[in-house]
């Protein structure tokens, strides 16, 4: 029995010439995350069809409530209206780090979350905003001052705790959804060797058919799932989300 | 199929994630914190109005109950007016009506007084005149002898006179 776990299948490769950057691969990542904006999207339009202000639906319920808990969110954390602009950044982050940790329940898909270059992509998006949110707070002396704080000789490692802000956060998200997907793997294989090993023992031709099927992959996979893709899912989406409103609320605190 | 490996960064998946990321943003603001918070902003507003209306509809009837009220008040202030004045010009009536009877009274009783004085002067008069006549017949038979009328007259005058006074 062989058990490998890979990357993400690369669909297309569309050679560019350029260096560092190196060719388009059009993985399974980002055919995956353009599901996951449809579905977002196609969720968005549906729960806001037919907004009316008085005798709402139950979908337009949702939606408000949605928008409401994703306010009150960015407003206790950061104790004011004053990063209201933020909101539908930090719904985006939410919704797609969500939809891309659980899409892999149906298992065709892949998360475009086991891809370090998602989370990468997403960590310096929030990096550039913290960052601009200092600049912003402090001017460029200010942010450039704060490096030599509380003395000058803290400056490298000021400089290095800065930069593990964003490495931090992609490689925890991603690492705990390559977790999930790893143990998941290892759990199926065990299941699979364990269920043949337990069949091979009927004698003959039969044992052999029925060692092929892995009868012992029912049931406790799922129960497995509930924590590693479902809360392990969940939870760090919460917690990329409610790192990005700290970061950038402390950022613009000076 | 090729695969890439487990943990790697590949720059275009990251530029592509990164514009997805932006899209995304878009998608989510255009189709869902647009039409909710506008629809939210349009029932905050709606409610604000309907508060607003209930204060103004209550200060108008406020206004309606104080005018009310104090047209109320003056009715009941002119109602008692209006007593007022009808009792005081029924009792001056009535009064003016016992003073105007007394008064006829008193006339009447005056002009009988006078009537009865009169009448009992005309029978006085008469009276003597009778008893004038009488005395003179009876003198004249008693005397058998004309005397001078006039004198008689006199006489009976001062004979009257003295029978007056001494009545």
């Amino acid at each position: 029995m062989e058990f490998d776990i890979s990357g993400a299948k690369i669909f297309a490769r569309i050679p560019t010439g350029i260096p560092i950057l190196g060719d388009i691969l059009i993985t399974e990542t980002i055919v995956v995350s353009w599901i996951v904006m449809l579905i977002i999207t196609g969720l968005c339009i549906f729960l806001t069809r037919n907004l009316k202000v008085e005798k709402i639906s139950k979908r337009q319920a949702i939606a408000e409530m949605i928008v409401e808990a994703a306010t009150n969110l960015v407003r206790n954390n950061t104790g004011g209206t004053k990063f209201d602009s933020l909101i539908p950044f930090v719904s985006t982050i939410f919704a797609t780090s969500i939809v891309s940790n659980l899409i892999s329940l149906i298992p065709i898909f892949r998360s475009p979350t086991a891809d370090l270059s998602t989370e990468a992509a997403w960590a310096i998006v929030v990096f550039a905003m913290i960052t601009a949110n200092k600049i912003k707070a402090g001017g460029v002396l200010g942010y450039l001052k704060g490096f030599t704080e509380p003395i000058p000789v803290m400056t490298p490692f000021n400089m290095l705790s800065e930069l593990a802000t964003p490495v931090s956060m992609a490689c925890r998200h991603f690492g705990n959804i390559l977790s999930g997907i790893v143990i998941n793997g290892l759990i199926y294989a065990a299941l699979a060797i364990a269920s043949g090993a337990l069949l091979g023992l009927i004698p003959g031709a039969v044992g052999d058919f029925l060692s092929n099927i892995p009868i012992l992959s029912v049931g406790l996979p799922a129960v497995l799932s509930v924590y590693f893709d479902w809360f392990t899912g969940a939870m760090q989406a919460f917690i990329f989300t409610m790192l990005t409103i700290m970061y950038i609320a402390n950022a613009a605190e000076g | 199929m090729n695969t890439q490996p487990l943990v790697t960064l590949v720059p275009w998946t990251m530029v592509a994630q990164f514009l997805n990321l932006m899209i995304q943003l878009y998608l989510i603001k255009r189709f869902l914190f647009k039409p909710i918070n506008e629809i939210l902003e349009k029932r905050r507003q709606a409610a604000d109005k309907e508060i607003q209306d209930a204060r103004q509809a209550k200060e108008e009837a406020d206004d309606l109950k104080n005018q009310y009220e104090s047209g109320i008040a003056k009715a009941r202030e002119e109602a008692a007016r209006i007593v007022q004045s009808a009792q005081k010009e029924a009792q001056g009536r009535a009064d003016e009506l016992v003073q105007e009877a007394q008064a006829k009274a008193a006339g009447i009783k005056a002009q009988a007084e006078a009537d009865i004085a009169q009448e009992r002067k005309k029978a006085i008069n008469e009276v003597k005149n009778e008893i004038g006549g009488l005395a003179m017949d009876i003198a004249g038979k008693v005397v058998e002898k004309e005397i001078d009328e006039a004198d008689h007259k006199r006489l009976i005058d001062e004979f009257i006179k003295n029978v007056g006074e001494a009545s």
